[in-house]
Parts: structure tokens; sequence; C-alpha cells
């Protein structure tokens, strides 16, 4: 028995090793388990600001995390898994046209019938004086009718490409 | 050296030459269900979020191979549910074929890779997924039902320890030694803490994160106490380490929940069950009831 068991582990590890190996770590439900691996990387995380009733010129401000334009929307309120939406924002490189209707699709048409929304990307950093700073960066404004990206932007901060597609 | 260690290992997880006494089989049914619970609620968890996905991101397990997006804007993650469902069942019945739950952990592993596309790595259902594939390779190769029961928990054990000691392991290769650096900690609460104001409208630190904050040594304590408790979760492969090598397995998860807001309910649930020894209890209340019905009896005769 202990021979057959031995047999089924060390075959089950070696498809487990190679999995994993071959997939950065990851292969469901085989996973090495590399969260939080690495300390002090600077980190970019997502939130969505209500910006209908903001003047235009004040829309594109950066600013500290709790002094953005507008009011924030809770990712609950339109059923949004918080987790995928910032991921989605910042492991997109190129924001091609597909990938801007995804983010559309992901907020859901009917809440963009009601409300101008602003994507920001929210940056945090640790200084070398320990102090921790985080930034909230407007990033692609979802209208009713169309999505605009940052101007005052470069368009490396969407496009890895230069021969991308042009946005909407 | 090796033999007896290895001996020692098999006695410990696995347990062939015990006699299986009923609240062991009573245990392993209400873990096994729970499993199954856990797993279809998953699958249509799954299933029902693919609704909001048009585009595929980060790519996932056989979404590397299989372009998944045929399952968007269709209802084909909801018959894939179904399925799961069916398969299951049908595994937990042990009716018809013994790959029931071998093909359950194949449809399940396709949902997820259908529904984790926009570049969020989970690790929640891992530890389910895992006790999923130990069942399938005890249905498979384990005609006899004990030896089957056997070779699922033991297994379950193995991996479950082997996971938690290569999660201590990345942290040492992904940063190093100096890992439990407190500043890693405030680091991460206030990016989790981005999370939660983005998710739930607004966010105020505790208690604890407060003190994290204030105290480095206090936060470097907490990463550190987390970092030896994982690289010691393989501990688990030994009977007598079980009860408290788990219960500090859980400690961490709730000192994760309170520190970076990241909740592994069903995580922790089955932690619960695999730490202590539920069996004996069930066997002790099984002996308990027994003895009274035939002190009943004899009374009445």
């Amino acid at each position: 028995m202990d021979k057959k068991t031995i047999k089924i582990l060390s075959t089950t590890m070696l498809v487990y090793a190679l999995l994993v190996s071959t997939h950065q770590g990851e292969f469901w439900p085989f996973s090495i388990y590399p969260m939080f691996s690495q300390g002090a990387n600077p980190w970019t995380r997502a939130a969505i600001s209500d910006v209908t009733q903001v003047d235009d010129s004040l829309k594109w401000n950066p600013s500290e995390i709790d002094r953005f334009n507008g009011s924030l929307l809770a990712m609950n309120d339109i059923g949004v898994d918080q987790i995928d939406f910032s991921n989605y924002i910042s492991k997109t490189i190129e924001w091609n046209i597909d990938r801007l209707e995804g983010l559309r699709t992901m907020i859901g048409e009917e809440i963009l019938e009601q409300k101008e929304l602003m994507i920001m990307k929210v940056n945090g950093l640790i200084h070398d004086d320990d102090h921790i700073t985080v930034e909230a960066v407007p990033f692609i404004l979802l209208t009713r009718d169309n999505t605009y990206l940052n101007p005052n932007l470069p368009e490396s901060a969407y496009y890895e490409n230069p021969d991308h597609e042009q946005p909407l | 050296m090796k033999t007896l260690i290895m001996n020692s290992l098999f006695r410990n997880l696995f347990e062939f030459e015990k006699p299986e006494s009923r609240g062991e089989y009573i245990f392993f049914k209400i873990f096994e269900l729970f499993i199954v619970y856990f797993a279809v609620k998953h699958a249509w968890e799954w299933g029902l979020y693919v609704e909001r996905i048009s585009d595929i991101v980060l790519p996932l397990g056989i979404a590397n191979y299989l372009d998944v997006s045929f399952m968007f804007g269709t209802s084909l993650p909801l018959v894939n549910a179904f399925l799961i469902t069916i398969t299951l069942t049908i595994g937990f019945f042990g009716l018809f074929t013994r790959f029931a739950y071998l093909i359950a952990l194949l449809l399940l592993h396709l949902q997820y890779a259908t529904r984790f596309t926009l570049g969020e790595i989970p690790h929640s259902a891992n530890l389910m997924g895992m006790t999923l594939l130990c069942f399938a390779l005890a249905h498979i190769y384990f005609q006899d039902p004990t030896f089957r029961r056997r070779f699922a928990m033991g297994s379950v054990y193995f991996f479950c320890g082997l996971g938690y000691t290569l999660a201590g392991l990345s942290k040492l290769v992904g940063t190093g030694i100096h890992w439990f650096d407190g500043r890693h900690l405030w680091l991460w609460m206030s990016e989790k803490s981005i999370d939660i104001m983005s998710r739930a409208g607004s966010f105020e630190y505790n208690w604890l994160q407060e003190l994290a904050f204030q105290n480095h040594s206090i936060a470097s304590l907490i990463l550190l106490s987390g970092l030896l408790v994982e690289l010691s979760g393989f501990t688990m492969w030994w009977k007598k380490f079980r009860p408290i090598i788990i219960t500090l397995i859980i400690g961490t998860h709730l000192g994760i929940t309170m520190t970076m807001n990241i909740v592994f309910a069903a995580f922790v649930y089955q932690l619960i069950l695999m730490a202590y020894p539920w069996p004996s209890l069930i066997d002790y209340i099984i002996e308990k009831f027994d003895s009274a019905k035939a002190k009943n009896e004899v009374e009445a005769v």
C-alpha cells in the first residue's frame, strides 16, 4: 500500500512541479502561493469617482487619495468585484478599443447612462524616510456616449505598442 | 534514518493498517460534503460572474492554451456549473464511475480559468481544489472504501502542509530574510485599505492596524510570526502537531484578516475541520449514546 501511495504522490508532485514551474507559479489548484512575497514594491490599485458634478477643468487633476474630485463610487453598489477591477486597470498595458469596451461592460452601460465616472489609478509607495504616499491619478473618463483618456498623461501610460489602435 | 522518517510520515498521514471507526467514517462524509458544497458554490458564483467579462487580461491555467472567450456572453458557464454539480453529486454518492471527481475538478478548472481572466489570481479556493484532487486520486486508485478515505485525508494533510511551507519559502525567495520588515506591512495595509475603500465607499484602520503603523517592531513581529507559522506548515504531516500548527495557521489567517482585510472564510472552515480530533469526539458521543441505550434496555428488562 505504501509503495502505491508513494507512486501516486510522487506523480502528483511531478505534475504539480511541472505545471507551476511553467506557469509562473500558478495552475489552479496548484500554486507556490507567491502572494505578498515581494516586500517594499510600489503598488497600483484603482478606484472610481463620480465626477458628474465636477467642473471639466478639475476632472483631470491628480490628488492625494483623500482629496480627489468627485465622490467615491462603491464597487459593491454596482456589483463589480473590486479586485478584478483593480487588476484590470493596473495590469492592462495596451488600452485598445476592446479593453476600453471591456471596462464599460464591467461597469455596466446602465450605470453610465446616469453618471460620468472617472477611473483613477491609485499609486502607493514608501519613501526612504518611511513615509507612505498614496496618490490618485485620473486615468479614464467614462461618459454616457464616450470614453476619454487623460490628456495630461503620456501615450506610454496607455500603450506599449507605438502602432496602437486609435482610441475611441 | 530516511526509512524511519518515511515510515513515521506514512503512519501519521495514512494509517492504512488501522481499522476505521464509525466516528472516522461519519467525519469523512461530513468533510466530503463540506468540500462538495463549496465546490458547487464556487462553480455557480464563478459562472454567474462571467456575464460581466468580455475580455482576457491575464490568462490562467488552461486559458493559456484554450481561448476561453467562447464562454463569454453565453450560458455555457452556467451549463458548466450544472455539469460540475452533477459530477460532484455522482462522486459523493459513488455512482457510475470512479472518475466523477476528476471530471468535476477539470470542469471546475475551466470555470476558474474563465472567471479569473481579468488579472486577479485568487487563492481562496486552492485548498478546496487540492482536496477535490485528493478525492479524485483516491477514487481512481483505491477500490477499498476505507483505503480510499484514508488516502484522501492523508493526502489532503500532505498537500495542505506543503502549500503553507511553499508560501513561506516564496517569501524568502521573493524578498529574502528581511521579508518580515514591518515597513512592508505598512505598504500592504495601505494597499488593501484602497481596495476596501473602493469596494465599500469608506474605510477606517482598526486598532491592530493603527498599532502596527505606530510601532515598526510590532509590525515586524506580526510578519515574522506569520512567516514562521507558514514555514512550519509541513509539521501537520505528523498527527501530534496537527492541532497546534493548524490552530496557529488559523490564527495567522485571522491576523491577515485584521491587518490586510483579506478573508479566506472557506479556507478557515476547512482548517477547523482538519485541526482537531473530531472523529474521536464523534466516537465518544456514539459510545455514550450506545452505553446509555444499553443501560435503558437492561433497566427495561
